[in-house]
């Protein structure tokens, strides 16, 4: 047993459409895709598919007080139960909506998987010249043990509207649980959309997560993933960029440790002129943790005057870490500015004995180093309780009782 | 307050400090002066615990305790100090944020608890004052795109934060422009009291102009040749180091 049979056995019992059925079948034809796949090259799916899963989600309904333990404290707060609804706020101009059918055309076997046998997930539809200074916060819970989760978000932003989001899925229990999450965002014209994903589950869960923002013209949207727990994520950004000025930020921040993986791909296609990206993705590994980075950056024959920046910083505290990065550039119009730059390093030797004749302990010398390191992709997070929740949880993973801010 | 006796130290097979000996007390300012190469810099980061240098034998005393068996952070939690020749630039991290963490460390180690942050920046705005160091420098990475002259500033400013009994500065006059050595020594003087010491490691005569040293002390070839009172310091700047060195060198062939 395993998985797929799990999923088998499942479908067997349930009723789905034929279009639905058709996508299962598509992917019980390919499979999960294995370490022969180029984009799994690094990230082997292998012993976590080799696990029993359980499809339905049974779970029970949460208290507030494990909300409020979970949430960032924010007036707008989305909150899933076991896939089920159960607290949605009323905001002028947005409308948030349970589960809907909407659809995406997709040969990624995983991302048929969601779409074929997904039930849970909101769609938001924020309307045209809104400003919302507040973040909309989405807690995802989960409390069925071992479970494998499809969640399948839509959100669409009118013209000329400023919002934010803080996402964060959380199992309430240690079982080895999977979610399979894809959220699409459509930024229409000038937009400004900021979606921050807080990736700290429980040691055994896994998350393979997928987000594909489509932009009009004269939109900003920044994508920030912060990764502390779990331990297996796979990240999938992709951005298209459908009208001229727009543009694509990312700021990724991982700290792992144990046996802990994170891969972040990212994929950027600048289909228009006059746009630009930006990547920043901070990596800081322990234990035997490993990191995966895959920045993908498409420039189409006309989309002339691009700008695109991608750097990728690493920080290797442990002989026993890995990291493996990979700039993937495709460049098909001839006026263009792409850079890309990978750094793996140490902490400097000269910096630490310096902190130590300021009487920083040596703990907590490293520490400060490597939230420096990491400090120049936090600063890029506007909401500031995600920029704390991430000076916090940096100083707890390296054990130390420090306090950035002052 | 400080002794040091026969101390031998070196790094890798190289031999550099040939048995030192040295006694500071309380309210006593030395400068430890001498050619390149002498020994200097390898004496003030043997004292601060920099473990690129091995001690191979003598000890050092600091108010009681055996310095060389504390931890860099521990020496600095005793009140020892050291003003870096080359400070390390830190990006990412505020002035204010790493003072505050290196004093709320220090604290800690004491049993106190942290410094309220409204007393800490009143604290630094009043040493900024007497180093004449401009609004706006808190907020900037530590020692990152400073000047020469800006980081040694920055050095004397922790020190005046951190409040040390022993402070050693080393070649803390080398990068600066004749005003800013001014408010260097002005503010070293003006922390100056009669329970902390200063150990002023220089190349040459002028910061003495500006710190009157009690005492004078040659070092050369790893080990102090002469000592003497601040006359010393003049005398060296006229004759220069030959005048002492020529003497040595003989005494060894």
């Amino acid at each position: 047993m395993g998985l797929i049979e799990n999923l088998k056995s499942y479908s067997e019992g349930v009723q789905i459409s034929a279009e639905k059925k058709e996508l299962f079948t598509s992917f019980m034809s390919k499979g999960f895709p294995t370490t022969k796949d180029e984009e799994w090259k690094y990230t082997s799916l292998k012993k976590i598919v080799t696990k029993e899963y359980t499809i339905e989600n049974t779970g029970e309904i949460i208290d507030s007080s494990t909300v409020e333990k979970y949430s960032l404290g924010f007036e707008n707060r989305i909150i899933f139960s076991d896939g089920k609804l159960i607290g949605s706020p009323n905001i002028k101009g947005v409308s948030i909506n349970g589960f809907s059918n909407f659809g995406s055309n997709t040969t990624d076997s995983i991302l048929q998987l969601n779409k074929a046998l997904a039930q849970n997930g909101f769609t938001i539809s924020v309307e045209k010249n809104t400003v919302l200074e507040s973040p909309i916060e989405i807690l995802f819970f989960s409390t069925t043990e071992n479970n494998f989760s499809q969640y399948r978000n839509l959100i669409s932003v009118g013209d000329n509207t400023e919002v934010k989001f803080v996402e964060r899925i959380q199992t309430l229990n240690d079982s080895t649980s999977m979610v399979n999450h894809f959220t699409q965002i459509h930024c229409a014209k000038n937009t400004k959309v900021e979606y921050n994903k807080i990736q700290n589950n429980t040691p055994e869960s896994r998350l393979i997560d997928t987000v594909n923002v489509y932009q009009e013209q004269d939109s900003t949207c920044d994508i920030n993933t912060l990764i502390f727990g779990g331990s297996f994520t796979r990240n999938n950004l992709n951005f298209e960029q459908n009208g001229s000025n727009c543009e694509s930020n990312m700021n990724g921040i991982s700290i792992l440790d144990n046996n802990q993986l994170a891969d972040n791909h990212t994929f950027v296609d600048h289909k228009s002129a006059h746009c630009r990206s930006n990547e920043m993705y901070k990596g800081i590994y322990l234990g035997h943790s490993k990191g995966v980075f895959n920045g993908k950056i498409m420039v189409r024959p006309d989309a002339q005057k691009i700008d695109a920046f991608q750097s990728n910083n690493n920080l290797l505290l442990s002989d026993n870490s890995t990291i493996d990065s990979k700039p993937q550039l495709e460049i098909y119009a001839d006026d263009v500015k792409c850079s890309h730059g990978c750094t793996i390093g140490q902490l400097d030797e000269k910096a630490l004995f310096y902190m130590r004749s300021r009487g920083i302990g040596i703990e907590e010398a490293k520490a400060v180093l490597t939230y420096a390191f990491a400090s120049e992709a936090i600063e890029n997070i506007s909401v500031e309780e995600v920029k704390l929740l991430a000076q916090k949880l940096l100083a707890q993973k390296l054990n130390v009782d420090l306090d950035f801010s002052l | 307050m400080l002794q040091i006796k026969d101390l031998k130290a070196g790094i890798e097979d190289n031999q550099i400090l040939k048995g030192i000996n040295l006694e500071v007390k309380a309210g006593e300012i030395h400068a430890i002066m001498g050619p390149n190469g002498s020994g200097k810099s390898t004496l003030s980061a043997v004292i601060a615990g920099n473990e690129d240098y091995e001690v191979e034998g003598g000890n050092i005393t600091f108010n009681g305790k055996d310095l060389l068996e504390l931890d860099p952070e521990e020496r600095a939690h005793n009140g020892v100090f050291l003003s870096f020749q080359y400070p390390v630039e830190i990006p990412g991290i505020s002035v204010s944020n790493f003072i505050k963490t290196s004093i709320t460390e220090k604290r800690k180690a004491q049993g106190l608890e942290p410094i309220p942050t409204k007393d800490l920046l009143k604290m630094m705005r009043e040493k900024m004052e007497l180093l004449s160091i401009k609004q706006g420098y808190l907020s900037r990475n530590m020692n990152e795109g400073f000047s020469g002259g800006e980081k040694k500033r920055n050095e004397i400013f922790q020190m005046a934060m951190l409040e040390p009994k022993l402070a050693i500065l080393d070649e803390t006059d080398s990068g600066l422009d004749i005003d800013a050595l001014r408010i260097v020594a002005n503010g070293v003087n003006k922390l100056r009291s009669a329970d902390n010491a200063t150990v002023i490691i220089t190349h040459y005569q002028r910061l003495l102009d500006y710190i009157a040293p009690d005492f004078v002390h040659v070092l050369y070839n790893g080990r102090i040749v002469k000592s003497g009172g601040a006359e010393l310091a003049h005398e060296l700047e006229e004759k220069g180091y030959d005048w002492v060195t020529k003497e040595e060198d003989k005494k060894w062939a």
